[in-house]
């Protein structure tokens, strides 16, 4: 039986990337997913490859009124959530001096603000059991040029994983960061023009010697999904082939 | 098929608490294991419960000579490790002031000088995909009254984990740690004063503060150490997971 045997999940940002691995991963353990992402034809392709346990609503995770229609979605279709994996996120570059108002605003509202009210709006379908997953990085903990925004945004991530879980004490419900080190993504592959360059240039500092695969955080987000991390809460699992440890 | 399928592991501190059940925990995933400990009588007892995949090696973890005797046997009978939960440890309470060169010496002996030299020695039987996971402890990053000197000792480990992870570049091995928080051992129970009472109050005192409200189980412990020796962590090094209920995380 699968660790996930009848769990009701959804990913945000799951139609491609580290999203779309985590819900073939969930899926493939006996959840149901529900998968969002901003692009239609993107998702139905997506829906298309993880078959019937799977299903897509459009929705932009900065939207608030999209966040509220996602939920009432899926209380109408399955009356509760079990797992809620929050990945849509967005990352680009620009170094101090450069920063602009927009690159800070795009980034901290999706990466920040979305984030909290996908938690805070999915809370009543969730109950005893439940497991929130919060998609943070590396970067949270380490400085790389030109990333400082996004870094910001993933230290406040971890962060609300300490505060929610004192929010939550007493009710069944833990919260959990997965970092990813440098990952395989097409989000990764864009910051090399199309190609593995960005990764490249990282993997020379992942004492692993290599940049990850999707699937290799999706196996960590399954942990923290399933009863196998029972005792784990308020913690940051970083899947970075070091990078960010030694 | 299970997650370590093939694979054989040793596990020292096998016999009781956090050790026994990931012992259970990886037999389960289809591992062979070696179990170590210094009492005989519970040894056996473990290696009769664990059934036919699992071997007991009497050794102290804090004996050079006794780790060449463990690696020289696993040698012989399987020809190699591939993984390595280097458990045995523990300590004592001792409030500043009160520290003796004897309580000093006994713990960094049997966690950290025993550590180094338990994984130094297996090297030469660890390969490619090997995994080597270290128990801490929470108590590295939270100090605790009349526990510095056994934290002091988990630090240690912790900062093995880094600096192991640099020297083992290249070569396919993957170090990691696992730091429980408060775990239901035979061990928990024995910093107490032994009776039921006083441990109920020693462990609601600490719970207070748990989020999760409530002491950890050791095969919560176990699930975490098999996603660490697993595939499943493949891209997971120099790591620290903590186990704790959220003790150490807010
Ligand atoms: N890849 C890495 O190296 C890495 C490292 C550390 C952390 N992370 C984090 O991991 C998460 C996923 O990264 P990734 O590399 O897999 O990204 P990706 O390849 O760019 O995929 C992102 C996914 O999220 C969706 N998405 C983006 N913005 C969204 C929004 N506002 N609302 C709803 N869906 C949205 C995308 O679809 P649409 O564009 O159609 O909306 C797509 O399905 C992010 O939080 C990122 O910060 C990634
Ligand atoms: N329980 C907790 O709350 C907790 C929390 C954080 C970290 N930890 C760590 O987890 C590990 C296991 O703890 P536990 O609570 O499971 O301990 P436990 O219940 O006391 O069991 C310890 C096991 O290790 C063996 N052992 C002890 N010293 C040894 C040595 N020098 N050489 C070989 N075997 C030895 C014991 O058998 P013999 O006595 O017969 O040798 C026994 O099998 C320790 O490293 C401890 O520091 C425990």
């Amino acid at each position: 039986m699968g660790k996930l045997a009848g769990k009701i999940a959804l990913i945000t940002g799951g139609s491609e990337g580290i999203g779309f691995a985590t819900a073939q991963e969930f899926i493939s353990e006996g959840a149901f997913v529900f998968i969002t992402g901003r692009r239609k034809e993107v998702l139905d392709a997506a829906v298309a490859t993880l078959g019937p346990n799977a299903s897509a609503v459009q929705s932009n995770a900065e939207n608030l009124n999209d966040l509220d229609r996602l939920y009432a979605e899926i209380k109408t279709k399955k009356g509760k959530l079990d797992v809620l994996f929050v990945n849509a996120g967005i990352y680009s570059g620009a170094p101090l001096g450069q920063i602009t108002e927009e690159h800070y605003d795009s980034i901290f509202g999706v990466n920040v603000k979305g984030l909290l009210f996908t938690v805070q709006k999915a809370l009543p379908l969730m109950g005893k059991g439940g497991s929130i997953i919060l998609n943070g990085s590396v970067v949270a903990v380490k400085g790389f040029p030109a990333l400082s925004v996004y870094s910001a945004t993933k230290a406040a991530v971890r962060n609300f994983a300490r505060g929610w879980t004192a929010d939550l004490k007493g009710t069944g419900i833990r919260v959990n960061v997965v970092s990813p080190g440098p990952i395989d993504t097409p989000g990764t592959r864009v910051l090399g023009n199309g190609t593995t360059a960005a990764l490249d240039q990282f993997a020379t500092q992942v004492p692993l010697g290599r940049y990850g695969q999707g699937n290799e955080i999706a196996k960590a987000a399954l942990f923290l999904a399933s009863d196998d991390s029972s005792f784990v809460a308020g913690f940051d699992l970083m899947v970075d082939g070091g990078i960010g440890q030694i | 098929m299970g997650k370590l399928t093939g694979k054989i592991a040793l596990v020292t501190g096998g016999s009781e608490g956090i050790g026994f059940a990931t012992a259970q925990e990886f037999i389960k995933e289809g591992a062979f294991v070696f179990i170590t400990g210094r009492r005989k009588p519970t040894l056996d007892a473990a290696v009769a419960k664990l059934g036919t995949s699992a071997l007991g090696i009497q050794a102290d973890s804090a004996k050079l000579d006794d780790l060449d005797r463990l690696y020289a046997e696993i040698k012989q009978k399987k020809g190699k490790l591939d993984v390595l939960f280097v458990n045995a440890g523990g300590g004592e309470f001792a409030p500043l002031g009160q520290i003796t060169e004897e309580h000093y010496d006994q713990t960094f002996a049997k966690n950290v000088k025993g550590l180094v030299f338990t994984v130094q020695k297996a090297l030469p039987l660890l390969g490619k995909g090997g995994s080597i996971i270290l128990n801490a402890s929470i108590v590295a990053t939270k100090g605790m009254p009349a526990f510095s000197v056994y934290s002091a000792t988990k630090a240690a480990v912790r900062n093995f984990a880094r600096g192991w992870t640099a020297d083992l570049k290249g070569t396919g091995i993957r170090v990691n740690v696992v730091s429980p928080g408060p775990i239901d051992t035979p061990g928990l129970r024995g910093v107490t004063d032994g009776t039921d009472e006083g441990y109920k109050q020693f462990t609601d005192a600490m719970t207070a503060s748990v989020p999760l409200g409530r002491v950890g189980q050791p095969e919560e412990i176990a699930k975490a150490v098999v996603y660490l020796a697993s595939e499943d962590s493949s891209f997971v090094a120099g790591f620290d997971l903590v186990v704790d209920g959220g003790f150490a995380q807010i």
